[in-house]
């Protein structure tokens, strides 16, 4: 029956497309954040639907789309430096094989990242976007918000109806995606033009946000518990009466905690304690491992080169207190670690120029935002400086939840990279339209109000 | 159940974006060329 509703649901996504090409890319999106292919038992797992669409997206703009307002910025050309640099890397990886795997799906990721500006020549493709993305990103969050309401959920025991926590069903990458996509549910309730602004909007838009909160909850991760943290700061910087949001914040905090699960406090506990964890202390010591390794091999060992780190460390517990204080400490093996970050992700399979390009990528996209929240804060472009703010939110709030899960090629947060570029080179030139204008004497839109 | 309301609600919830996108001219071309038809109705100006 689901897997009949979802051979429906695109069959009209791409019968859409056939009028309005851009449709592709927004199934493109949608395919590769559900992976509906990945929810149903027959057919749909055995056609290579993110492949159609794929090739649809971007035959429809090359065929019928108007390419005279493409504007190319110098980050389409980073990613596709990135791009180049991973393939060098992948032809001389430590473990071909597995390295060949990753760069399957990674190139694909970047690729669409770079192409993606290329469309976004209206306001509206960019809101169509967003608003795809954040629902997409809904239907795993709405899942793990409801049973986490339900049930309280726990580390690795929230169903999220995928069992393989592959793509966006992982524990601790969906915390960090669900709250780093917060900021832009709170811009599409405000300045969304397709479902408008309405009450049903917003209320939808909050028991969204809401949901988004909880997944942290539910999967027990103590990353999204950071990026929660990281978001209630930058929140500061948006609201008109900073005391009354602080004192609302600290009276949630005080109501939320005594309906917490035990189970999240109790994790969420481990924080100060994380010498006597296993978690985390695997995690120091895979990054001290994939240190060493970067100034052996500068250029990185391809990508899943951590599959050869062997690591022994110590777990310390400190049990008791005052003069009954001991110390127990176990030594740990163990072998094949994940990064469990994306900076040393990047470090280890890319080396430094890897690392490098990756950051340069981030801090760039990150100032970018802040000149078009500075430039826009009024005027006819408000919503674009509303927008740079809440996507430079969202993709700092990656970047400290990338400190502690290796996603430094989710698609996801490629698309948010997309995205920004594509407000930017739209934004830059409306900017220089409107200057332009009234040389002909026809100032019709001007820059500032 | 649970699974199958959220992917009901945001599976039906994009395709009608998807549908009233098809409905809006300003996905393609923000603005017409002078003289151009403009009789569908246009979102105001950004």
């Amino acid at each position: 029956m689901r897997d009949l509703a979802f051979i429906g649901f695109l069959l009209a996504l791409f019968g859409m497309g056939l009028r309005r090409p851009f449709l592709f890319v927004l199934a493109y999106v949608y395919i590769d954040i559900v992976s509906p292919q990945r929810l149903t038992y027959m057919l749909l797992n055995s056609l290579p639907i993110s492949l159609i669409a794929g090739a649809a997206a971007f035959g429809g703009w090359l065929v019928f789309d108007d390419k005279k307002d493409c504007r190319v910025a110098p980050r389409q050309g980073l990613i596709l430096l990135l791009i180049l640099y991973c393939g060098i890397t992948t032809r001389t990886a430590d473990f071909p094989a597995e390295a060949l795997d990753k760069w399957d799906w990674v190139w694909k990721a970047l690729a669409f990242a770079a192409f993606l500006p290329l469309t976004l020549r209206t306001r509206l493709r960019i809101e169509a976007l967003l608003l795809f993305m954040t629902l997409s990103a809904a239907s795993i969050v709405i899942v793990g918000g409801i049973k986490t309401l339900f049930s309280g959920g726990g580390y690795g025991e929230l169903n999220l109806m995928v069992a393989n926590n592959s793509g966006l069903y992982e524990g601790s990458i969906i915390s960090a995606v669900a709250i780093c996509i917060i900021p832009i549910v709170l811009w599409l309730a405000r300045y969304g033009t397709l479902f408008g602004t309405g009450h049903a909007v917003k209320a939808f838009a909050y028991a969204l946000v809401f949901a988004c909160l909880l997944i942290p909850v539910g999967t027990s991760a103590r990353t999204g518990l950071m990026c929660i943290g990281l978001l209630a700061v930058l929140m500061l910087r948006e609201v008109k009466r900073p005391m009354l949001y602080l004192g609302a914040l600290a009276l949630a905090g005080l109501v939320a905690v005594p309906f917490l699960p035990s189970a999240f406090s109790d994790r969420m506990a481990t924080i100060k304690t994380y010498q006597a964890d296993e978690s985390a202390s695997t995690r120091l010591a895979v990054w001290q491992w994939t240190w060493e390794y970067a100034k052996t091999h500068p250029f990185g060992g391809g990508f899943e080169a951590y599959r050869q780190n062997r690591i022994r460390y110590d777990t310390v517990a400190v049990k008791g207190s005052g003069a009954s204080t001991t110390v127990e400490r176990n030594l740990t093996v163990d072998k094949s670690r994940a990064y469990h970050s994306s900076y040393f992700e990047m470090l280890g399979e890319q080396g430094y120029p890897g690392l490098a390009l990756w950051l340069l990528l981030s801090l760039s996209g990150l100032i970018r935002m802040e000149i078009l929240r500075r430039r826009h804060r009024e005027g006819d472009f408000a919503w674009g400086g509303a927008l740079a703010g809440a996507l430079q939110h969202a993709h700092l709030i990656y970047l400290l939840g990338g400190a502690f899960v290796g996603i430094a090629f989710q698609p996801f947060i490629y698309m948010l990279i997309g995205a920004q570029i594509g407000l930017d080179t739209y934004l830059t030139r409306r900017r220089r339209e409107a200057t332009w204008r009234p040389m002909f004497g026809k100032r019709l839109t001007p820059a500032t109000a | 159940m649970i699974d199958n309301f959220a992917l009901g609600l945001t599976h039906g919830l994009m395709l009608l974006a998807a549908w009233l996108l098809l409905r809006r001219p300003d996905l393609d071309r923000e603005t017409p060329p002078p003289g151009r038809d403009t009789r569908q109705e246009r979102e105001p100006r950004a």
